[in-house]
Formats: structure tokens, sequence, C-alpha cells
């Protein structure tokens, strides 16, 4: 598994994202769920930057992970921050999604797309760490 | 890649070119500008995406905030969305709200 740590800025988004990009070439997965594969991260990561870590000062890091296995590519985040698991948070429903922008929630629509962009999201708490799995 | 802006202010209209990579520590920057234009008080609002390679939710969420901070009286454009950011933006349930053109032509 190849992995690396960023600082847990926002300004490591783009080398987040550069990352799964280099992994899914590699992996051969074609440009269009490539983009959805980089979403879904960027996003997680976002939320562990600017929730999980919300208060954890400098030096909080982010380890990002990618390994194939069989025809899949898991991309692994893990992080430090109390537990969240993206999964139990609540979803726009069909009724939220034709909403009008002004009466929208602002919350919500990353952990969607993250979803919406892979085939499996998981979670788990390990001995501190959080781990997402795609 | 990083992320720009650039704004054109129009006699009806404000358009906001953007390109480059809209991600959350991109967001607050086009916030910024929304909120200025925002103050010249124009009829429409006109993002033109054409040139943005990638957009997270939080794009998304300048987007409400664009039309929460202006009323629902201000039409928002987003013109030239392809592929991937045209994808997200439909996902999301914004073609309901914005109207989406290919090139910038005013509806009123």
């Amino acid at each position: 598994m190849e992995t690396r740590s960023v600082p847990a800025v926002l300004e490591s988004l783009a080398e987040i994202r550069r990352f799964v990009k280099d992994a899914a070439g590699r992996a051969r997965i074609e440009d269009s769920r490539t983009y959805q594969l980089q979403l879904a991260v960027d996003e997680i990561a976002t939320n562990i930057i600017l929730y999980g870590y919300k208060d954890a000062g400098e030096g909080a890091v982010i380890s990002i992970g990618a390994e194939r296995t069989g025809d899949a590519l898991v991309i692994t985040l893990k992080d430090q921050s109390p537990p969240f698991d993206p999964r139990t948070m609540q979803m726009p429903e069909a009724q939220d999604l034709v909403r009008p922008l002004e009466e929208r929630k602002i919350g919500g629509l990353g952990i969607f797309l993250a979803i919406q962009g892979v085939d499996r999201l998981e979670y788990r708490r390990e001995a501190g760490l959080f781990n997402a799995l795609y | 890649m990083g992320f720009d802006i650039s704004v054109t202010q129009g006699s009806d209209e404000a358009t906001v070119k953007l390109s480059g990579e809209l991600d959350a520590a991109a967001a607050p920057k086009l916030k910024e500008t929304v909120e200025k234009v925002a103050g010249a008080k124009p009829k429409r609002l006109v993002f033109d995406v054409s040139a943005l390679e990638f957009m997270a939710s939080a794009g998304l969420r300048v987007l409400i905030f664009a039309k929460q901070k202006m009323g629902a009286g201000v039409s928002l454009y987003v013109i030239g969305s392809k592929g991937p950011v045209l994808n997200t933006l439909t996902m999301s349930g914004f073609h309901h709200s914005v109207i989406l053109q290919d090139t910038y032509k005013p509806l009123e």
C-alpha cells in the first residue's frame, strides 16, 4: 500500500486529490470515475479538516493510502479526530434536492456527493484512528 | 492548478468567471467576491464555469449563499458547465434553481 501524510489543512486538499489521481491512473480507472473518486476523497478530507480537527491546532495530520485489492482500488483516510461515522449523517432526500436554493440548508451535500461517487464507503474506529474506505 | 476569479460588471448583470479548482480552500475567496458583487445589486448573477476543472460541495454552498444573499428575485446563471461539474450540479438538484446555459443569453 502506498501512503502519504499531509498536514490537516485545507491547502492540502489539492495534494490529496493529486495522490488519488495518480493511484487511479496506475489502476487504469477511467477519467470520469477518477474524478468521482477524487471528489469523494476531497469531501471526506474536507470534513475531517473542518469538523474532526476543528480544535486540533497545528501538527494534526491526515494519512492517505491507496491499495489495489482484486479489481478494486481502496483509498484509506486515517485521522485522529473524535469518532464520527460519515454514513450516519442525514442525507438530503429527493424532496430536498428539488428545493429552491433560497430554502436550502447549507450542510449535508459533501457526504452525499462522496457516497454517490464511490462503490462503497466504510468507516472503522481503530485504536483512535478513523478510516474511510472506498 | 489553483483557483482564479475574474469579475465583469455589466449594467444588469455581474459575471464571475471561475477557473481552476474550486475546493473548500478556494471557496472563501469566491464567497467574498459574491458579497462584493451583491453590493452592486445586479439583476442577474452569472457564473462562467467553462474553465472550472473541479468543484466540490464547497462550491455548491457558495451558490446557495449567493441565492440567499441576493434574494429570490435575482436569477443565477451557470454558464459552460460540462462533464463532472455539470454532473455534480444536476446530482445535487441545482438545475432546478439555477439557469444552466452553454453561452449566456439573458432570459428576461
